[in-house]
């Protein structure tokens, strides 16, 4: 909850930095500020017991419309190390471009949405999340305005986003209907008082809000726009795209489905393995004949939000789900962030065409490696993160009815290997372009170094994360 | 009247008039007409939050939707030049597979509101629960939190057109 405000009022502050003259210090200062709302992740996750009953009394001053317990702590922590990373890998963006603090200040406003979908628990703190999250998203998406791509980008994403928010608040209007309350815990509630004896237009309001989910996470019948609009994009946009908004669209979604849809799991359940089947069949067929990075890389976000849904799917009770998903979330972000560092340095000019990687190693031995770890890592080869990330969601959908999706997640992984690898081999065994080498700055060396060892070393003992429930 | 109280008749013709406005939203060719029965659909809904008791609310669309964010629609038609019946020709493709997926939709609408006639209404409203006083306490005692924090989505909202809609300036 503190971490909220404190997010919340350093977008505010940063508006401020225009008229008060201090854009100087306002990087330093967002970094300190998302430190502290991370410390503050921890100061709220064992609540005395005389503390507890102040924190029953704060969500209950807010009529419990938004609830930090542990799992929204979890994944509001993963939030915000990822935010932490981007601020670095993003320096130079608020460098060159022109308006920094209103920059700054969408960034910000996006990661209170980000923040709200992992501790909503009512259907309104919901739809404020998702629109908080994604009309800043909206803009970034578009914000190199000279960039006839940019535009696109932006526009493409906000006609196809808005029409996803359409579906999720018809969706919030039939499921009101039928229960007559927004309250999450109240639909659990309604839904198990009711034994199976529900109007059918709850199901099709259940039905439409994981369409309009699924749109967020861009999952496979709905992922038409992600491409486009992550090739569009300035690289760093799209880093943040597929990272924190990735992660947050995913913790509203399990939040959603685990929680307050927990009772009628074998009716969006059959919906939900289609989309997985399709997301990963889809994804990783076309990833691989793709010819830009960018583009490559989006398309490996869609199968991996298709591995984070299996997540979901499981929905079982207690923590094996949710300990899966935030393993998951938290080693697909910081893979992410370390590849496209990489991406980001190595192809400033062409938008991340795959010859701009050939003869890395000669280039840049340093920036090859860091790229090797988090490509083997997205591709899941054991003792990276990427790897038990795989193995947890896998053995946490064992017992349940879809158990022929881990046989497809097991044929198109290794086609997705072959991608991965493509670019390995463009590193390693291609010739250089250029002899010249490739600069990196020293915050993004600390960043990939970082980066790396995080990746390997959550790979090597997992159990740290894996056990943060129990 | 034909066995129905005159709510059940206000409420028949209401909906019938919002469905049809709607419809002619959609099918006329001109800009300019497609708003003016845009309001007048946003007329109907307001007729419908009159009988749901929700009388604030009623005035509050009529103001602010048919008011205020219709002129700015029609303004903007009119600044841009928009009303000619210039709307590009699509394929034939596209319109059937757009009648498709919307037949789709409207399938499982029908199928899934079929037979919720026969349902209990949980809560019944009092009759001056769409008061003002009544509006605000809910406002600022239950939806408190949401209520603060849709200022940032209006001020993210804001900032976020002009960056857009500005000029470079070094």
């Amino acid at each position: 909850m503190k971490g909220l405000f404190i997010i919340s009022g350093l977008g505010i502050l940063a508006m401020l930095a225009e008229i008060f003259k201090f854009k100087k210090i306002l990087y330093p200062l967002v970094l300190v500020g998302i430190l502290a709302a991370y410390a503050m992740t921890f100061v709220d996750w064992n609540p005395p017991t005389d503390h507890l009953s102040r924190l029953d009394e704060l969500t209950a001053s807010f009529s419990n419309m938004i609830r930090f317990d542990q799992v929204a702590l979890a994944f509001s922590g993963v939030i915000l190390v990822t935010a932490f990373f981007w601020f670095i890998l993003a320096s130079h963006y608020f460098e060159n471009e022109t308006n920094i603090t209103d920059h700054f200040a969408l960034v910000l406003f996006a990661l209170v949405g980000a923040l709200m979908l992992t501790s909503f628990s009512n259907m309104t703190t919901l739809f404020l999340g998702v629109e908080i999250l994604s009309i800043p998203m909206y803009v970034l998406a578009a914000s190199r305005k000279k960039d006839i791509a940019s535009n696109e980008a932006g526009f493409k994403y906000l006609i196809m986003g808005s029409f996803a928010s359409g579906f999720l608040l018809f969706g919030i209007a039939l499921v009101y209907g039928a229960t007559g309350t927004f309250d999450l815990g109240g639909i659990s509630h309604y839904i198990s008082n009711s034994h199976g004896d529900v109007p059918a237009f709850f199901y099709a309001g259940v039905i439409m809000m994981l369409i309009a989910l699924c749109f967020k996470v861009s999952a496979a019948p709905f992922h038409f726009w992600a491409p486009d609009v992550y090739e569009g994009s300035p690289t760093v946009i799209t880093a943040l795209m597929s990272t924190v908004v990735k992660t947050a669209a995913f913790a509203a979604l399990m939040r959603l489905f685990n929680v307050g849809f927990h009772h009628i799991g074998d009716v969006w359940g059959q919906i939900m393995a289609v989309v997985i089947g399709l997301s990963l069949v889809i994804s990783n067929i076309t990833a691989a004949s793709q010819q830009s990075v960018k583009r490559m890389l989006a398309y490996s976000s869609i199968s991996h939000a298709a591995f984070m849904l299996m997540g979901v799917l499981a929905n079982k009770n207690g923590f094996d789900s949710i300990s899966s998903i935030l393993y998951y979330s938290l080693a697909y972000s910081v893979g992410s962030i370390a590849s496209f560092t990489v991406l980001y340095n190595v192809s400033k000019d062409n938008n991340g065409h795959i010859e701009a990687f050939n003869g890395l190693s000669k280039r840049n031995p340093f920036l090859a490696v860091c790229m090797v770890v988090a490509l083997l890592s997205l591709a899941g080869i054991p003792v990276t993160a990427g790897f038990f990330a795989k193995y947890f969601i896998f053995t946490t959908l064992i017992g349940t009815p879809y158990k022929w999706l881990l046989g497809v997640a097991v044929v198109t992984s290794a086609i997705g290997a072959y991608y991965y690898f493509k670019v390995l081999i463009a590193m390693y065994f291609k010739p250089a372009i250029s002899t010249e080498p490739v600069k990196v700055e020293m915050s993004h060396t600390v960043l990939l170094i970082i980066t790396t060892l995080f990746t390997l070393a959550i790979g090597i003992v997992p159990g740290y994360i894996i056990g943060i429930f129990k | 009247m034909l066995g129905y109280t005159i709510t059940q008749w206000l409420f028949g013709i209401l909906s019938f008039l919002a469905i049809m406005f709607a419809l002619m939203v959609v099918f006329t060719r001109n800009p300019i007409n497609s708003v003016l029965y845009l309001v007048l659909t946003f007329f109907c809904i307001a007729g419908h939050y009159l009988l749901l008791n929700a009388q604030f609310l009623a005035v509050v669309h009529i103001v602010v939707y048919a008011g205020a964010i219709m002129v700015l629609f029609l303004f903007v038609i009119m600044l841009m030049n928009l009303n000619q019946d210039t709307e590009p020709q699509k394929t034939v493709i596209s319109k059937v597979v757009a009648a498709i997926a919307g037949g789709l939709l409207l399938f499982v609408m029908v199928g899934a509101l079929r037979g919720s006639e026969q349902l209990q209404i949980k809560q019944y409203g009092h009759s001056d629960i769409g008061l003002v006083k009544n509006l605000g306490n809910v406002l600022f005692h239950d939806f408190l939190f949401p209520f603060e924090i849709a200022s940032v989505l209006l001020l993210a909202a804001m900032v976020g057109a002009i960056m857009i809609g500005k000029k470079e300036i070094k």
